[in-house]
């Protein structure tokens, strides 16, 4: 993208018309822009900003150094980390990963580290919502940054080089958001201008100014994040709110400076047909676009009618605000997000805030939440707020100021008992485990006396064809005996099992969050046992908790899912791995093997896959020292359902299981769906997914390939799926060859491990 | 490529009251629509010079779910200022047939719109079966075409919009389909080109007028199956096991496992892979009279068609079989340990 040729000023200002989506706008601008680092974690909607900087990265357009975090509160002390190290840094996030990095914010802003977050607008769980509301960013009004936001993909390429300078500048010194609509404007492809030579973006932006303290300055070394208490925190935070005021005077100045490169000027605020309205609205985001078309029919009928909205939120500009309210009669605030019991969303305190400090302002306000988790904005619903206005104009009062938009109060539909629960004695397995002296003996009788077993999911849920989660986690259920209580991380298995009001478990459920399964349950599972110690359930009583994770789930849970197995709760662990985000999209989960091709791990002209090694969770979890940890899949069921039945009896009788299960993901590995069975056993006779278990600490290989005669090299299952298609070429043999090293070491180890009496 | 867009009119045949020309396209995830509609709107706006967006229903979809694309053109000067899902087409094109049975596919049709549905049928046996008046119907056979070209069903869609628009210039979508597919994927251009060439070749429109149904057909804006009022608060679902009414069998893309009784051996390899739990069983007993469970049959409600069970089955008990209409629903057999 960027020429060597040596150019004129006139064409470093050429743009190209371009047809794209507010993430690849966003994505764009970064790459552009080059920052050193992003510390990324995928979430919807904004998971696609990394992979397009990624692919652009790999076709040699960028420079910028991706690091996938662990989860977002890990990417964020990536980003911060990377910011005290001095580095130009990005990141881009969502709703709860939003949320659950909130804690690494404050700390941001408070040592004054600038960086760049994109905040792709969506609804905050739960009930968990991947749709567009403005939850998350409500969040974020506290948090000491500077906020912006963009409507439209264009307002969103335009916004990230004002936000590096404005953040950088000497005089403000703080992290910005930019903001805009998950999948309004993320996922909503425009026509939009863009700079055709990457360096006029870079040098607009410009380097970085000299002369802030980093922590990679060895001579002139320097503390950062000391404790402090009173007296000095007050002033610190002073200071903030002086950088905060100084946006007002910057910000300005950094538009119309832009204004001279693209030829789109921006305010504080964007209005249309402000300048004589006596009715108007406040929208946010692409509502507000919406809004003008009301305000063009009203104008038609001579009514003078028009929309506002904020570029900047954070600080909040209320000047700008008074006067473009000062005339106006009535004026319906709409809000895609609530704070509850407050009274009026947070944009509504703000506004009605700064008008009460402009002793001439009359204005007449309503409050209308509307558009929750992704509800659309339709024209007709501008119309309806402009009706409201009119008649409060009319009336001269506001007869309800607060109220949500767009409700549906009662429908005719009940609750139907479709499938009858579970009896206990429905769920007798013909597994049969026994206490032989110290030895666990398990019979597994012929599949076919398996098939009289139930269900504990139904059929219905909307899982890809092909799709290997359901076939192992039946597999696992069918050998489990007795009542069942599930936990399910976010992941696949879960948003097609519970798409509400559907369920297709038969026995009961629980989500909760995307990394704490493992803390929630062993709160579940204790509550059992202590309601059972004080007489509260009944002592017969005996259910089976069952975690089910992806191996997404285990990389941000890693650390609930450790602290569960130091406390040893009776529960199982049960991780179905498919080598990736699969949920989001596919992106490399630290269990994408080397190599692999993922959206965030692409392949091309400098790309070469995932860059480091599988992580090895059995391996992890064995070193807590919990009595049982397996591995299994599919295309072996007895040996599926043996370990089930072992991992039932350690957990109702001594403590924590974790089990892996591989799964076929047809969709995301580019493999034929009717072949997953053979790939995953590919995997296994490759070695690079040993069975084996490790029962109270002692180590057995279950199936041995060599022994069998079933003994591939990796490149048996490689070839297998799409995502590794690109290994198969000459160029990538280094790559595998590192792979099957790898995969070799690990199985000896295992192996040797087997052979041991004592490991 | 490049289109000389001084030569193409940027003036729409028709508009809604904003200035749009409306498209929406219903599918299921798999066929390429979303990709469709990207390519639609890419051609309209950066080789013929109009104004567009494109967006695809929003969600969790999976492969096989039920997906729409929208695409909306205006003028150049014509802002494009709404975001939301398009609810009145122009045009409707069904990638997937078996969706005319599960979803309402041409709700809010304009009147005088065209409906492309990709189906071995006639024009009017469709209209028998969509029951859409005032409207024009093209039919065509995009998955031979697909086939045949070694492309896909959606350069075929292409080509019959490009037809049924009365704007959309089959060069510059040439140039469009040229252009994504060159960089990395070269040796697919000329099939697509053909496919998308025999998709507007091949399509047969039919015009239906019903003087008595003027109307535009009302679109029905999708609303929650519970309210405030009559909703478990917090969300909790209390009646479990409920999915199982849901009918996937629209995620078929063609094939589905025929199950033969009679050399069935009652192994079970079937039933533990197949990922949506299809295969019924019964108890009974075996070949020697012992108690035992017997596969009696496929709910086809529930299977999308893998076939990850043909390749697990040791006999040929369980083959590939080319769906033909109401195959699923006359061969299916119920699950039973359900109300």
């Amino acid at each position: 993208m960027s020429g060597n040729m040596a150019i004129t000023e006139k064409e470093l200002k050429v743009q190209k018309h371009t047809f794209k989506s507010g993430n690849e706008m966003a994505a764009l601008a970064a790459s552009q822009i080059n920052f050193h680092v992003m510390g990324f974690y995928p979430i919807t909607p904004s998971t696609e900003i990394a992979e397009y900087i990624d692919e652009m990265k790999v076709e040699g357009e960028n420079t910028v150094h991706m690091i996938a975090g662990d989860g977002e509160h890990g990417a964020a002390g990536i980003c911060y980390g990377a910011s005290v190290a001095g580095a130009r840094v990005f990141n881009a996030t969502s709703a709860n990963g939003y949320l659950y990095a909130l804690e690494q914010m404050p700390v941001q802003s408070g040592t004054r580290m600038p960086m760049v977050l994109d905040l792709v607008t969506r609804a905050v769980s739960g009930p968990l919502d991947i749709r567009g509301d403005h939850s998350d960013l409500y969040f974020a009004l506290n948090t000491g940054w500077i906020i912006l936001y963009g409507n439209n993909p264009q307002q969103v390429y335009d916004l990230h080089p004002v936000a590096v300078r404005v953040g950088e500048h000497p005089d403000v010194r703080l992290p910005v958001i930019v903001g805009f609509d998950g999948f309004f404007t993320s996922h909503q492809k425009r026509r939009v201008q863009y700079f055709e030579d990457a360096q006029v973006l870079r040098d607009w932006v410009g380097p970085q100014p000299e002369g802030f303290p980093h922590a990679l300055d060895p001579r002139h070394p320097k503390t950062f994040g000391p404790y402090m208490n009173d007296p000095d925190l007050i002033n610190n935070k002073y200071q903030l709110h002086l950088a905060m005021q100084n946006v007002l005077k910057v910000l300005p100045d950094l538009f119309e400076d832009y204004s001279k490169l693209s030829g789109r000027k921006y305010d504080l605020i964007e209005e249309y047909m402000m300048e004589d309205a006596e009715v108007a609205l406040f929208l946010l985001g692409s509502a507000y676009d919406t809004g003008k078309e009301a305000v063009d029919k009203l104008r038609a009928r001579g009514i003078k009618a028009g929309v506002l909205c904020l570029h900047l939120i954070r600080p909040f500009p209320v000047e700008r605000i008074q006067q473009a309210l000062r005339n106006v009669k009535a004026l319906v605030i709409g809000e895609r997000s609530d704070s509850y019991g407050g009274n009026g969303g947070n944009m509504s305190h703000e506004i009605k805030a700064a008008l009460k400090d402009d002793p001439a302002n009359q204005t007449l306000i309503a409050t209308r939440v509307y558009g929750l988790g992704g509800k659309d904005f339709y024209p007709d619903d501008a119309d309806t707020f402009f009706n409201l206005a009119l008649e409060m104009q009319s009336k001269g009062t506001v007869e309800v100021p607060f109220d949500y938009f767009g409700l549906t109060a009662a429908t005719e539909n009940q609750p139907v008992e479709v499938v009858a629960p579970l009896t206990k004695a429905e769920q007798t397995s013909p597994v049969k485990v026994e206490l032989v002296g110290e030895e666990l003996k398990v019979t597994v009788p012929p599949p076919r006396q398996m098939m009289g077993m139930p269900k504990r999911i139904v059929p219905g849920h909307g899982a890809c064809p092909g799709c290997g989660i359901f076939g192992a986690l039946d597999n696992f259920f069918r050998a489990l005996s007795g009542d069942v209580v599930v936990l399910f991380h976010t992941g696949c298995a879960m948003v097609v099992t519970t798409g509400y009001p559907y369920s297709a478990h038969r026995v009961t459920y629980i989500h909760n969050l995307f990394q704490n399964g493992a803390a929630t349950l062993s709160g579940v599972v204790d509550t059992f046992y202590e309601k059972k110690r004080r007489g509260e359930i009944e002592i017969g009583e005996d259910i089976t908790f069952v975690m089910v994770t992806g191996d997404g789930g285990m990389d941000i849970g890693m650390g609930p899912s450790i602290g569960a197995a130091l406390r040893n709760h009776k529960m199982i662990i049960l991780e179905y791995d498919n080598e990736g985000y699969m949920n989001t999209g596919s992106q490399l989960s630290y269990s994408t093997p080397l190599g692999h091709k993922t959206a965030t791990s692409n392949v091309g002209t400098l790309g070469k896959g995932k860059t480091f090694h599988h992580k090895d969770t059995p391996q992890i979890m064995a070193a807590t020292h919990i009595p049982y940890v397996f591995t299994a899949v599919e295309s072996n069921p007895q040996d599926v359902w043996k370990k089930a039945a072992k991992a039932q009896w350690y957990a109702q009788n001594v403590g924590l299981v974790y089990g892996k299960m591989l799964i076929a993901c047809p969709l995301n590995w580019l493999s034929e769906e009717r072949l997953g069975t053979k790939i995953v056993q590919a995997a296994v006779d490759c070695n690079f997914f040993p069975l084996y278990e490790i029962e109270r600490g002692i180590t057995k290989l279950t199936y041995d390939p060599e022994a069998k005669g079933k003994k591939v090299p990796v490149e048996e299952w490689l070839k297998m799926m799409g995502k590794t298609k690109h290994m198969m070429k000459p160029q990538f043999a280094d790559v595998v060859a590192e792979f099957q090293k790898e995969v070799d070491r690990r199985f000896r180890r295992i192996k040797a491990m087997s052979e041991h009496p004592d490991l | 490529m490049a289109i000389d867009s001084t030569v193409v009119s940027t003036q729409l045949p028709i508009k809604d009251e904003y200035g749009f020309f409306n498209i929406r396209l219903e599918s299921i995830g798999g066929f390429g629509a979303n990709i469709a509609g990207k390519m639609l709107a890419e051609a309209g706006v950066l080789y013929q010079g109009f104004n567009g967006s494109n967006f695809s229903s929003y969600g969790s979809e999976k492969k096989g779910s039920p997906v729409k694309a929208f695409i909306r053109f205006a003028e150049p000067s014509t802002e494009i200022r709404i975001s939301s899902p398009i609810e009145e087409p122009h045009i409707i094109c069904i990638f997937h047939e078996a969706l005319i049975r599960t979803e309402p596919v041409v709700s809010g049709l304009r009147k005088g719109g065209v409906v492309i549905v990709n189906t071995k049928k006639s024009p009017s046996e469709i209209q028998k079966e969509l029951k859409v008046e005032n409207a024009t119907i093209g039919t065509f056979d995009a998955m031979t075409i697909a086939v045949e070209t070694k492309s896909r069903v959606n350069m075929a869609f292409l080509g019959a919009m490009c037809r049924a628009s009365g704007f959309l210039n089959a060069d510059a979508l040439k140039a469009m389909i040229t252009d994504t597919f060159t960089k990395k994927y070269p040796a697919t251009v000329p099939g697509n080109l053909q496919c998308f060439d025999r998709g507007a070749a091949e399509v047969v429109f039919e015009t239906f007028v019903s003087p008595d149904t003027l109307e535009t057909r009302t679109f029905k804006r999708p609303g929650p199956l519970f309210g405030y009022m009559n909703a478990v608060p917090g969300g909790v679902i209390v009646n479990p096991g409920n999915m199982a009414k849901k009918d996937l069998s629209a995620s078929r893309q063609g094939f589905l496992p025929g199950f033969n009784r009679d050399t069935c051996i009652d192994c079970a390899q079937c039933d533990m892979v197949c990922p949506d739990f299809c295969f019924v069983w019964e108890k009974g007993v075996d070949k020697r009279g012992r108690p035992a469970m017997n596969l009696v049959g496929i709910d086809y409600q529930y299977c999308k068609g893998c076939l990850k069970c043909v390749e697990a089955c040791p006999t040929d008990a369980l083959q590939d079989l080319r769906e033909a209409d109401d195959y699923g629903k006359e061969h299916r057999t119920k699950h039973n340990y359900w109300r």
